[in-house]
């Protein structure tokens, strides 16, 4: 589904965000992205949501070279990931209902359709009685949730959350961690960076730990290697 | 095709509510595009109209052909016959310097001082005249048929009215010119303009783009609201314009008829004049729709240019 060979991405006037990376992550995986804050998680992601392009090696997605995509491809090659990230990115200027159907006008889906898929994502994420509220009358928690029902809506097969976590407290992070299991549940891959260990210490899952752009050995809590970092 | 027509109904519709929640910047955006297409139509109607006037005059010209003082009655019988032969006249008169001494005696009876002038003259000054209506109206077959009765003999001068309205014509062609070079200065500024408010918005308007971005939606998508945007401020500055031409119109007529009532013509303005209108309206829809695809064009490219250097 998902697989880097030899990945590096260097910013302008900057170090190697990724040094070397391969990795292959299959469908339905649950994977998490650890490591130290300026390790390369974000780019990892970013670079598996096509936003950004490696400065060499390859990405491939759906056996699909990223960097050889033309411009005009990449949107739909998007549609294929819900995107969470640490911020939100939720729009302050429409309520919830209106923030959740957004990625199903981009696919085309309007009218009695979509709002229905609206109402079942909100619901999931337990915020169905709150589609009229403002965003920003929602709590840190809350306003993550609508991000993930966002993110959810167009029913992508492949989730990407970028600390998701980060800014929550305990509790609110044991309830979104929670939902990303049940969307594993159901087959769909979530790929997650995060920088604490609490949602992943009581599973066997995948984990991919970053140290300076390059990738550890050694991290996996399950089976067979699928790994081949460079050591740095 | 349904999603394709509800993609851009909804997109109408979401442009529309943005107007509505910013009522009066949106009117004021509108306002300044319809005070710039106020201007050159006015104009144009302006010399639209003098140009119609003028044509009007064209037609009713005469050219008058005075005999020699002593041209004698065979002399008006072969220019008669000459003149019958012509193709190019329509009709023409004989007005005898008999009849003609005799209506200037009359018209200047009302007026003393004329009438005293006149009085004083002891012989007829006046010559026998032919007053000739030419078949076409062309300024320069007119002076072409003028040369040739010019040339006839015992004719002492053929006089064409024309040479004013010939001036006024070329002054109307400059005046066109200058509408045309007004037009393009203005388009330029309004394409500025509104491309200028259709950044301001996107910069409002800065994370949904790069949200939606993100989510996969492609630049069209993204770039459809704000190509409405520009189409509608387009269409509602064009409509005020039109509404501005037409009370300053309605307000020029009153005068106008006044004026052409001492000069006993029912001149007025046309008040509708749809050739104008549509013009207006297609021109300032073209202009919003440019402006506007301009602006988001390199807004676009600039936010996924950030968003790509994050």
């Amino acid at each position: 589904m998902i697989k880097f060979d030899q990945v590096t991405k260097r910013y302008p006037g900057s170090d190697e965000a990724l040094k070397n990376v391969s990795l292959n992550i299959e469908a339905g995986e649950l994977v998490f992205v650890t490591g130290h804050s300026g390790a390369g998680k974000s780019t990892l992601l970013k670079l598996i949501a096509a936003i950004e392009r490696p400065t060499s090696g390859t990405v491939l997605i759906a056996n699909q070279n990223i960097s050889e995509l033309k411009p005009s491809a990449i949107p739909f090659m998007r549609r294929r990931f819900g995107l969470i990230f640490q911020d939100h990115k939720l729009l302050y200027d429409r309520n919830c209902f209106e923030n959740v159907i957004l990625p199903l006008h981009i696919n085309g889906v309007t009218g009695l359709e979509a709002a229905k898929r609206v109402r079942a994502a909100l619901d999931k994420v337990g915020l169905l009685h709150k589609e009229k509220a403002m965003p920003i009358t929602l709590s840190g928690g809350e306003q993550q949730r609508l991000a993930i029902a966002r993110a959810v809506v167009s029913r992508p097969s492949i989730l990407i959350a970028d600390e998701p976590t980060g800014n929550l407290d305990a509790s609110y992070a044991a309830d979104i961690m929670a939902i990303f299991h049940a969307f594993h549940q159901v087959g769909v891959t979530v790929i997650m960076a995060t920088h604490d260990a609490r949602g992943m210490s009581a599973s066997q899952n995948r984990v991919l730990h970053l140290n300076h752009g390059a990738l550890n050995h050694g991290e996996l809590n399950h089976g067979e290697s699928k790994i081949e970092g460079s050591a740095s | 095709m349904s999603i394709w027509l509800n993609y851009h109904l909804q997109a109408i519709k979401l442009v529309l509510a943005r107007m509505h929640n910013n009522k009066l910047s949106s009117f004021m955006i509108c306002l300044v595009v319809g005070a710039a297409f106020c201007l050159p139509g006015l104009f144009y109607i302006g010399v639209d109209n003098l140009s119609k006037l003028t044509d009007h005059m064209q037609n009713e010209t005469e050219i008058s052909l005075f005999l020699k003082l002593d041209a004698s009655a065979d002399t008006i019988t072969k220019i008669d016959a000459l003149l019958g032969k012509n193709e190019a006249i329509k009709q023409f008169h004989l007005v005898t310097k008999d009849e003609a001494w005799q209506k200037l005696k009359a018209k200047s009876e009302t007026n003393d001082e004329a009438s005293d002038a006149v009085n004083q003259l002891t012989k007829n000054p006046l010559p026998d005249a032919f007053f000739i209506q030419a078949k076409s109206a062309d300024p320069e077959s007119l002076e072409t048929l003028r040369n040739e009765l010019q040339s006839i003999s015992g004719v002492e001068q053929a006089l064409l009215n024309t040479e004013w309205a010939k001036r006024l014509s070329s002054l109307l062609a400059l005046g066109k010119k200058i509408i045309f070079f007004i037009s393009v200065l203005l388009a330029v500024a309004l394409l500025v303009i509104i491309g200028n408010t259709v950044r301001m918005q996107i910069l409002t308007q800065k994370d949904e783009i790069e949200v939606s971005n993100l989510m996969g939606a492609t630049s069209n998508f993204i770039r459809t609201p704000f190509l409405y945007a520009g189409i509608l401020y387009g269409l509602f500055g064009g409509l005020l314009a039109i509404l501005m031409i037409v009370a300053v119109v309605q307000l020029f007529n009153d005068s106008i008829a006044q004026i052409a009532s001492l000069y006993s013509s029912d001149f007025s303005l046309a008040l509708f004049n749809a050739k104008l209108f549509v013009t207006i309206i297609g021109m300032a829809i073209a202009i919003g729709w440019l402006g506007s695809y301009l602006a988001v064009s390199r807004a676009i490219a600039s936010i996924i240019q950030v968003q790509k250097s994050r």
